[in-house]
């Protein structure tokens, strides 16, 4: 069988996984600028997005934009409750303390969501007509382009917030600079808590995005959150543009890799990747604010 | 003062257990069920549950199986192999329990079998076993689930009646869908048809199988299948379904008896138009022969059941009916006191019992209860399930 016949079509593919990859990624690096943390919960939040829309829609019947809409919001509110209720009474805790209390936080709400809306997969419908269109031997679905559309906008308005809004830059220097944060009169804990409603907001939109093209089910958020985190570490943790070119660069590498090795290791192949990332470089393709580089 | 209320209140208790209407009745007959009640399969081992607990209070209500009624004890293993092993020994170390029901999967049986086979008391399992178990001639265990062996050989019906000469299989890399890929290719080719399988697999965690269709659609091209098997269960079904199409690939789907679930057609949603599989009967079963001898069976049960909980019935629920009606069946002839071991045999001669699913019987060779018969060709049109026939193969 000819390989490079199956390349082009593998790389459409892995695009779209790398736009997913990207998004989840930069939820990560968003609560990171502002704090410092890893928030385990992040996967979380992608599959509470598409959950909460398949329960608006079609338990209570909502038009799909309404629903998608108040999904995002309800998702934001649930980032700020996780603040207030997790992370804010700990704020005088070391950071691993951070991690174990976010990692519970995402066993929570996982089974929360079992408990609320039940443990058998759910699918939303796709956002537009279905047929996928052909360009010579490669099909897209149409769904894959309003994934790299989410992309985009949702990276823009991030670059917008953190580069054009005060309120941006105050987040991003509670977590450089804490003491110069302090003394210039910032809320450390006010800019956590936003980054966290932010970062929400960017995973439930990740998750609807997605959910029509995969499905959702109450444990789906984990497997997504890891792949999201291997993203943000890989293209340079603390990094927007970090996460969205490592996010690209994970999607296609392990789609790719299907042409080469059994698919059976197609989930290893992230985590090799990640190995590799950490032994020779560290702080990532484009570097990391948080990891001196004369270390390295 | 003091002592003598609580003497007083001693006395009363004492008298209330005397006259209570447990000792008055003979003890009850214990059913040990060891099921997946929290994790992935939640939803639907609460359908299994909330069955059995219904034909359970039906029989109990018309005072039992020899003036003795049936009580269940649940436990939940939570999807995990290690509590599901634990709360089979604790089954076993009762000694009031005369027969296990569960796991519900695949992966948790080998682990409950082994147990019951050394402790010798009968486990039913609602899930084909998968060869290697098989092998093991396990005289305690018995499968009330179509086995994987009929499941291919009614797609192979299938497959000739729709005139397939060439059939591609996709399947999961877990011992069941292994098997089922083996076995049709074993009897399909039996019957001339050429069964390719791939060596691209899926995990049931796959949420995107477009890289393994990709590198599947040449030889779907160069080979010219006539059709292509879904081998799986689960969400990966639906989730082949849509990568599939969305790949532009239009060759008809085969699916396995796994997708006879209203959820599995919700997830696919367009995708799963025109997909053909070998079904159980509760699946269809308004739509079966008029003399078909389940289908009174069923449509009384779906009755009591969309009365009692509001909703339709499907094959899960079918089970629970099955089983327990197969357990009031065996304990009915049991002769003289009934034992674990007594039980046993007594099950292992059914012979003929009409359940939702079919027809069972059960033999010291054959711990599969259900054959071929009891498949009927379902596809999938306008969301709905919908019975196909061709005249010969039924």
């Amino acid at each position: 069988m000819d390989i490079w016949a199956t390349i082009p079509q593998l790389l459409t593919s892995g695009i779209t996984f790398g736009a997913i990859y990207a998004l989840v990624g930069l939820g990560f690096v968003t609560i990171a600028r502002a704090s410092q943390i890893i928030n385990f919960a992040q996967g979380e939040f992608v599959m509470l997005g598409g959950m909460i829309t398949f329960f608006l829609l079609n338990k209570i019947h909502l038009p799909y934009p309404l629903a998608a809409l108040l999904a995002i919001l309800i998702v934001v509110l649930i980032g700020f409750l996780l603040h207030l209720l997790v992370i804010y009474p700990l704020r005088k805790a070391s950071l691993p303390i951070l991690l174990m209390a976010t990692l519970g936080a995402s066993l929570f709400l996982s089974s929360a969501s079992a408990l609320f809306f039940g443990t058998l997969p759910k699918a939303l419908p796709p956002f537009s007509a279905r047929a996928p269109f052909e360009i010579g031997n490669i099909s897209i679905s149409p769904q894959s382009l309003w994934v790299l559309v989410a992309a985009f906008l949702t990276l823009f308005s991030l670059y917008l917030l953190s580069h054009r809004l005060l309120l941006g830059k105050a987040m991003e220097a509670s977590s450089t600079d804490p003491l110069g944060a302090d003394l210039t009169g910032i809320s450390r804990n006010l800019m956590i808590f936003l980054a966290f409603g932010v970062s929400a907001g960017i995973g439930s939109v990740a998750g609807i995005f997605i959910t029509p093209i995969f499905y959702v089910s109450y444990y789906s958020g984990t497997l997504i959150g890891l792949k999201g985190f291997i993203a943000a570490v890989l293209g340079g943790w603390g990094k927007h543009s970090g996460a969205i070119l490592g996010g690209f660069a994970l999607g296609v590498v392990e789609s790719l890799s299907v042409a080469f090795i059994p698919s059976g290791y197609k989930d290893g192949v992230a985590f090799a990747i990640l190995l590799l990332i950490l032994y020779f470089r560290p702080k990532g393709i484009l570097g990391s604010p948080f990891i001196d580089s004369r270390r390295w | 003062m003091k002592r003598k209320i609580f003497l007083m209140s001693f006395s009363i208790l004492f008298l209330m257990t005397w006259i209570s209407p447990v000792h008055a009745a003979k003890s009850p007959y214990k059913i040990g069920v060891n099921l997946e009640l929290t994790g992935p399969w939640a939803e639907i081992t609460k359908t299994l549950k909330n069955a059995m607990v219904m034909e359970v209070e039906k029989i109990n209500a018309k005072g039992g199986i020899n003036g003795r009624p049936l009580e269940l004890l649940f436990e939940d293993n939570g999807f995990d192999v290690g509590r599901a092993a634990a709360n089979m020994t604790k089954f076993t170390r009762d000694k009031d329990i005369l027969l296990v029901v569960g796991p519900f999967e695949d992966n948790l049986q080998a682990t409950t079998r082994a147990i019951a086979e050394r402790e010798k008391i009968a486990n039913i399992i609602i899930c084909p076993s998968n060869p290697m178990v098989r092998d093991l001639k396990q005289q305690w265990a018995f499968n009330i689930a179509q086995s994987d062996i009929i499941v291919s050989q009614k797609l192979v019906d299938l497959s000739i009646a729709r005139k397939y000469k060439k059939v591609l299989v996709f399947h999961g890399a877990w011992p069941l869908a292994q098997s089922l890929a083996e076995n049709f290719k074993r009897f399909g080719e039996a019957k001339g048809i050429k069964v390719i399988i791939s060596p691209e697999t899926h995990k049931p965690t796959d949420i995107d199988m477009t890289p393994q269709l990709t590198k599947m659609k040449p030889v779907i091209q160069k080979e010219k299948v006539d059709a292509f098997y879904a081998c799986t269960g689960g969400p990966p079904g639906p989730i082949i379904t849509k990568n599939l199409r969305a790949l532009g690939i239009k060759t008809p789907v085969l699916g396995t008896h796994a997708f006879g679930f209203g959820f599995i057609i919700a997830l696919g949603g367009e995708a799963m138009e025109g997909v053909e599989f070998p079904a159980a009967k509760p699946v269809v079963f308004d739509q079966l022969d008029e003399n078909d001898p389940v289908k009174p069976v069923n449509i009384d049960f779906d009755k009591r059941w969309t009365q009692r909980y509001g909703t339709p019935s499907d094959q899960i629920a079918g089970y629970g009916y099955d089983i327990i009606g197969l357990i009031e069946d065996a304990l009915k002839r049991v002769k003289g006191k009934v034992t674990r071991s007594g039980l046993r045999d007594a099950f292992e001669n059914t012979k003929g019992f009409k359940g939702t699913h079919g027809i069972y019987q059960f033999s010291p060779t054959e711990h599969d209860g259900l054959s071929k018969k009891d498949l009927v060709f379902v596809r999938i049109e306008g969301g709905k399930f919908k019975r196909i026939q061709f005249p010969g193969t039924e």
